[in-house]
């Protein structure tokens, strides 16, 4: 195998163009395991996780950008995540435990592509853009695209993921996750939404994400649909949630865990849409 | 074989690894440091913990290579002109030690903690120490040593 301490991502794409059956390595919190498993066997393999550009959390007016190689302890420890944004520092608060805290990537959140990968509800919720990087250009990916047509727009072997964009939200976010302990523990399902109120607590603006509902995480858009323009309440919330059960008893109808799923995922809708109005 | 040069406990090492060699595997089979565990090789369990760069890691979770400029602390290098850490020594003091493979990287994790934030709350500790296990089931006594080793840190 060879190996390369990656500097800049220029030096890295050449890298990659270079060698083939090529894996890039940042945090190495699930790559190093699936070598051993032996469940890849990469020829080549590109540290990206000292590159600069990749380690940048950048504010401009209008949006926010993530680089890829930003670890989840990072977006904890950013003022830019409280207020508005809770939601993705919370989501990055329960990732694993410090240890995986530290090493820990959002590009390798998004690219390893796991249902129940923490950080993505809260990046659907924003309506997140995903930037690759390639000798062949820059390609943007709309994040909810990146899932739904992974085989079309999946990462390609000479891509590496720059960037995550947003733009700022004018709702708040919030998320929570069920897990079967309190650390280290891989979410059983998880949940974001971002509401904005108008003055009447009337909803202008939804949108609503899950993890582990289905096979990628994914914008529940019919449950955004009927609560649009409806004040927030109780009752609201109880309707929204029907329309969350209908959804997915459709997706998730005679799965070994769905009759436990479809009781636990109640708690959690409650708690993110409380959660946005408090 | 590839060259990478680091700094573990305050010395540097300049050596030929193996490309396929995790962190783990550089520290107790090229420089034997063997205070570092290997329990699960997956990264939930801990016992492989070093500071890296000021931060808790897993080094089975992190390729050789990649440490190349790295600044590394292993249990090896806490104790001082041969004074233990006051972490280690509350550790002793509190007898938060049973079997001890899970010693070393929790003693890392609570020196990290502590380093960041040097009054931890309950709560806080019990989260800092969480990627940690001990399944001697000592985590109260262990829980009872930070309270200690703070004190001894703060003078009171």
């Amino acid at each position: 195998m060879i190996v390369h301490q990656g500097k800049t991502v220029e030096e890295v794409l050449c890298f990659l163009a270079k060698h083939e059956n090529c894996k890039i390595i940042a945090g190495g919190t699930d790559i190093i395991i699936q070598m051993r498993e032996k469940k890849i066997s990469p020829d080549a393999l590109v540290d990206v996780s000292k590159i600069e550009e990749l380690r940048k959390i950048q504010v401009s007016d209008r949006f926010i950008e993530i680089g890829g190689a930003v670890t989840f302890a990072d977006i904890v420890n950013s003022p830019i995540f409280d207020g508005k944004l809770y939601g993705l520092k919370e989501a990055c608060r329960l990732v694993g435990s410090p240890q995986i805290r530290n090493k820990g990537t959002i590009g390798g959140n998004i690219v390893n592509g796991s249902p129940a990968a923490d950080s993505i509800p809260s990046l659907l919720c924003l309506n997140s853009t995903l930037v690759f990087k390639s000798f062949r250009g820059v390609r943007e990916v709309k994040l909810e695209d990146y899932y739904k047509y992974k085989e079309q727009v999946g990462i390609k072997e000479d891509e590496v993921l720059t960037a995550i964009r947003f733009r700022k939200p004018a709702g708040y976010l919030r998320f929570a996750k069920l897990g079967l302990r309190k650390a280290l523990a891989i979410s059983r399902i998880s949940m974001a939404a971002m509401v904005d109120l108008d003055e009447e607590k009337r909803i202008k603006g939804i949108t609503i994400a899950s993890g582990s509902l289905g096979k990628y995480p994914m914008r529940e858009r019919e449950v955004e649909e009927y609560l649009l323009g409806k004040e927030l309440n109780e009752r609201t919330v109880e309707e929204g949630l029907e329309v969350l059960r209908k959804a997915t008893d459709k997706r998730l109808k005679g799965r070994s865990t769905y009759p436990y799923k479809r009781r636990a995922v109640e708690r959690l809708f409650r708690e993110v849409l409380r959660g946005v109005v408090s | 074989m590839i060259n990478i040069q680091l700094t573990v406990n305050g010395k540097e090492y300049s050596l030929s690894i193996d490309e396929d060699k995790r962190l783990i595997d550089v520290l107790r089979e090229d420089l034997g440091f063997i205070g570092v565990k290997e329990g699960c090789g997956e990264g939930e369990c801990g016992a492989c913990t070093v500071i890296m760069d000021g931060k808790t890691v897993n080094s089975c979770l992190v390729m050789g290579f990649q440490a190349n400029g790295s600044n590394i602390i292993t249990i090896e290098g806490l104790e001082k002109d041969g004074n233990l850490d006051p972490v280690q020594q509350a550790f002793i003091d509190v007898g938060a030690v049973q079997c001890g493979f899970c010693i070393p990287g929790m003693v890392l994790s609570v020196r990290a903690l502590l380093d960041e934030n040097p009054n931890p709350t309950e709560e806080e500790i019990r989260e800092g120490i969480s990627g940690n296990l001990c399944r001697c089931t000592g985590y109260n006594k262990i829980v009872e040593a930070v309270h200690l080793a703070r004190r001894y840190e703060n003078g009171a």
